[in-house]
């Protein structure tokens, strides 16, 4: 119980160390980036050769090598070539085809545990929305959903290119909100809007905001894109706007769930897919916009190598123990 | 004011994390913390978006009274804390059941069965519905045959009127092999996940919090 | 700016309209009275939209109106058009209301403002740099509700099989005749398991999802554990089944009390064996982690519908060294149970093996009712495949017009 306090104790001071004495960024030199790279390879295969000797690694190492393989990329002066799949292009070119005007509506199906994965994808596809005058309508089937949106949208609206348009709320971009209900609000959307969101997400009663005062229901809107996390999401969208109201529609989803959705993508239920961060990143890409999704791809691949090289030694040390084990089942 | 909020956020992210060396009081709080807000936010939230804007503004601005048949539902539903007439809960339960059942129904049925049929049926060699032979480049065809096949003896290993014996069971046994290999690719997906999610968190402890990130 | 545009332009429309009303037997006359209103010398006006076409949406409740149109030829995206007004005129009434306007470049339109049974016509006038044109009236619509949907008689055709063939194979059932299901390889695991757990002396756990009773996979799962604690209860091994719902609780109850019985050993059956532990499915998960690490059952079960716990529960089971059967229809969880367990049932195998060990009508009429429609299903792409395939490549019609009307059976809307 001491030693844990202690252990404890030494990570809060490591903190305030690091919050009250560097106070500048750091950045690592592409020699010095190097050096880390090849030390790290060196420990893992001096880890290999131990494995292969019978001297196993516990679970704390397989920890601290995961978390120095995701921050140390952070300081790292390391960029990674990203190249666009098919499905993210599908998605740029549904956008691109619209005309400005068009009405786009986001829905924002997910809560801040999976925003590191959606809200470079939320961030990068709003930019690209207002860059190319789409007017975006809002709104969330999940209670916090409306909230990540807020948070995205301030972001876009003060970056130099969007804050020189002077978009105005209301007129160009709403924000209608939460509603309770799941598939079944989707359901009311292909009939009525409004009786769904009654008022904004400010409480301003939906026939006064131009914008949507002449959007009364699904047909009405020209491409739908959603962000999605889990249920209600991207299948309820397809089951009910896209198969039942012919919506357009756009996913951007966790990387858990992406591979449940390529069936409707190969149906054409989808128009664009973006998965996880890498989706984000390749997206940021095709956008020509770096954001979160691009910078943090980098940690994702080093972390994604530590993983590998850890699922060989780990491959290593089963079929070594099994061998071990009938051995010993012959004396 | 936002200082506060940094620290506190990183004072709970450190202590979600510390699980990972051992089960600790420090990660309790966090957890029991996290537990608490999210059952009150979610509180908060369906209370006003549903008994509040729905339900109250529904019947007194509106006049939907209509809304009155739901609420009593509801009311039923809550009969399951009195022992003795818990069983009355049961009924607004049968009307969920039936009610949502009938919606999955269609909505699978469309989505999940009749059109991922129609469009599994496809010339294997060609890129698109109607198009004449080998115009396709050699990764589609590859492609189309893998999702044609797989879609073909997936639906064996699920045909449970037969044993898996001959050339059933060959083909049973090609639709486990793809079933597993779509479970990896899955699996590789969630590893991406999960590490996006650390990555999301030490991008707020080094960048956000410590700002040692440019 | 736009707004004042906006204005203009509504001011001129109304005032074309009013014109075309007034001399609607002499549209050329109001034309002509165009450049009249527009007092710019050289007035660039598009040509007008042609043939204005109304029609009834189908399928639906009388409450849309199709419109389409033939674009301006001065319509080619230049900057001169930039957009088109609809008017319409309501039975009963003699002037046109603008209703909503769309943008240069389209040419169709769905009014969903119009009541059932009432008679339309509408106008749509084309708005120019420094004027507009309005077309000829269209012609008269009146929408009407259908009550049926024929465009989803395939969906009805299909669904009616596969729901028969599940009525047709339950009766079938409940007349007492037998019906065939296959071998499931986990299934033959779960008496070795039970068996392992009594020689080791160790108790069994049984985890029914975190699901509540209005989930088929938390049925199946507790019909699994009606067999599974019978074979428990001859042997005379300890079970324990913690849930995370109250109504689960009970129904585990009264499952393990019936195969106590069964098995001719009341006096061994407790109430303790099921117990409640949280709703709140990281608690419940961390409850039962807690309950393996300490117990060290040498066998357990994870049946039913599970989260993001999944992967959580199947490795401590793992890491105590626990023989794990486990099962689950979720896709997204299947793959951790296959890598962190022994025998993993997939998806629709955990209702099989339910039916298969229940022998119960109900779930053996659904699951051959079932595989009717997957056997239609097979067929279809197997026929339709080799068709269009074979079609294609000898551009042979017959073949070819095979797998279109396959493809057509299944297509929805």
């Amino acid at each position: 119980m001491k030693k844990e306090f202690l252990v404890y104790l030494g990570i809060l001071v490591l903190a305030i160390i690091f919050y009250f004495v560097i106070t500048e960024p750091v950045t690592f030199s592409p020699a010095v980036s190097l050096i880390i790279i090849a030390l790290i390879a060196l420990i893992l295969i001096f880890i290999f050769i131990r494995t292969i000797q019978g001297s196993f690694v516990g679970r704390r190492t397989v920890f601290t090598f995961v978390a120095i393989s995701v921050v140390l990329p952070f300081f790292m002066t390391i960029e990674q070539a990203i190249r666009t799949s098919p499905e993210v292009q599908a998605l740029y070119a549904a956008v691109e085809e619209l005309k400005p005007g068009a009405k786009v509506l986001v829905s924002f199906d997910y809560d801040p545990p999976s925003a590191p994965e959606l809200q470079p994808m939320a961030e990068t596809f709003f930019n690209l929305c207002l860059e190319r005058d789409l007017n975006v309508i809002i709104m969330g089937l999940w209670p916090q959903g409306p909230q990540q949106a807020e948070l995205a949208m301030q972001k876009i609206l003060d970056e130099p290119e969007i804050a020189a348009k002077n978009l105005e709320y209301g007129v160009d971009y709403v924000n209608l909100g939460f509603q309770v209900g799941n598939e079944f609000v989707i359901q009311r959307m292909g009939d009525n809007i409004a009786s769904m969101f009654q008022t904004d997400y400010y409480g301003t009663p939906y026939d006064s905001l131009p914008l949507v005062r002449n959007v009364r229901n699904l047909s009405n809107i020209d491409f739908s894109f959603n962000l999605s996390a889990g249920y209600p999401g991207t299948v309820e969208w397809v089951q009910v706007a896209v198969d039942r109201y012919g919506v357009n529609l756009g996913a951007g989803n966790t990387a858990v769930q992406a591979p449940q959705m390529y069936p409707y993508l190969r149906a054409g239920q989808l128009k664009g897919l973006l998965g996880g961060l890498n989706g984000a990143a390749e997206f940021e890409k095709i956008a020509g916009r770096i954001g979160k999704g691009t910078k943090f791809m980098v940690s994702q691949s080093f972390s994604h190598v530590i993983v590998i090289a850890f699922i060989i030694i780990g491959n290593a040390a089963y079929f070594l123990g099994e061998k071990r084990r009938k051995q010993k089942a012959a004396e | 004011m936002d200082a506060i909020g940094l620290w506190i956020g990183a004072f709970l992210t450190l202590g979600i994390i510390s699980f990972l060396y051992k089960d600790n009081p420090w990660y309790k709080l966090s957890e029991a913390i996290f537990v608490g807000v999210s059952a009150g936010y979610w509180f908060i939230t369906l209370f006003w978006d549903s008994i509040y804007s729905k339900f109250y503004i529904g019947i007194t601005d509106k006049g939907d009274y209509y809304l009155i048949v739901g609420a009593i539902l509801g009311f039923l539903m809550l009969l399951r804390l009195v022992p003795k007439i818990g069983w009355i809960s049961r009924w607004p339960l049968s009307f969920i059941v039936g009610a949502i059942s009938g919606f999955y129904l269609i909505n699978y049925f469309s989505s999940n069965v009749m059109r991922q049929v129609a469009n599994t049926v496809m010339p294997l060699f060609s890129t698109e519905y109607g198009q004449s032979l080998f115009t396709a480049p050699i990764g589609t065809i590859v492609a189309n045959i893998i999702v044609a096949g797989g879609t073909f003896t997936g639906l064996v290993y699920f045909f449970f009127s037969k044993e898996h014996k001959g050339a059933f069971g060959v083909t049973a046994r090609i639709g486990i092999w793809v079933i597993m290999i779509t479970f990896g690719a899955t699996f590789g997906y969630t590893v991406m996940s999960r590490m996006s999610l650390l990555i999301g968190r030490m991008d707020f402890i080094f960048g956000d919090w410590l700002g040692l990130i440019k | 700016m736009n707004q004042i545009i906006k204005r203009r332009v509504i001011t001129r429309l109304s005032s074309i309209v009013i014109i075309k009303i007034l001399f609607l037997s002499l549209p050329v006359v109001a034309e002509q009275l165009i450049p009249t209103i527009d007092d710019s010398v050289e007035a660039f006006i598009p040509a007008p939209p042609a043939e204005v076409i109304a029609t009834d949406a189908v399928y639906d409740q009388g409450g849309a109106v199709h419109l389409e149109w033939q674009l301006s030829p001065d319509d080619d995206g230049s900057a001169g058009v930039y957009n088109y007004q609809i008017c319409r005129q309501q039975e009963g009434t003699d002037e046109y209301i603008p209703i909503d306007s769309v943008l240069a470049g389209v040419s169709s339109y769905i009014d969903e403002t119009v009541e059932p049974g009432r008679s339309y016509q509408y106008i749509v006038a084309v708005n120019g740099d420094c004027g507009s044109a309005p077309s000829e009236a269209s012609n008269v619509v009146t929408p009407n509700i259908e009550w049926l949907n024929f465009g989803l008689s395939n969906l009805f055709v299909i669904g009616l099989i596969i729901c028969g063939s599940v009525i047709y194979f339950i009766a079938h059932a409940k007349r007492g005749k037998k019906l065939f299901i296959r071998r499931i390889a986990g299934l033959e695991a779960v008496d070795e398991a039970i068996g392992r757990a009594t020689e080791m002396g160790r108790p069994i756990l049984f985890v029914p999802g975190i699901l509540d009773m209005d989930d088929v996979q938390t049925i199946a799962a507790l019909t699994i554990l009606g067999r599974v604690s019978r074979v428990v209860a001859d042997y005379d091994t300890k079970i324990s089944v913690p849930v995370s719902r109250s109504l689960v609780m009970t129904a585990a109850r009264e499952t393990l009390k019936a195969s106590y019985m069964a098995a001719g050993r009341p006096d061994a059956y407790s109430d303790d064996m099921a117990s409640y532990i949280t709703d709140e499915q990281f608690g419940y998960v961390a409850a039962v982690d807690g309950k393996m690490v300490r117990e060290k059952p040498a066998t357990c079960f994870l049946l039913g519908a599970f989260f993001a716990e999944s992967l959580i529960l199947a490795e401590t089971g793992n890491s105590i060294g626990a023989i794990q059967i486990a099962g689950t229809a979720r896709p997204a969880q299947l793959p951790f149970f296959v890598a962190a367990c022994d025998f993993t049932l997939i998806g629709e195998e955990l209702f099989a093996a339910s039916a298969y060990l229940s022998g119960e009508p109900k779930q053996m009429g659904s699951l051959k009712g079932q595989d009717v429609g997957k056997g239609i299903a097979m067929i279809i792409i197997l026929l339709g495949v080799i068709a269009t395939t074979f079609g294609n490549a000898w551009n042979i019609s017959l073949l070819r017009r095979i797998a279109d009307f396959l493809r057509t059976l299944f297509e929805v809307g």
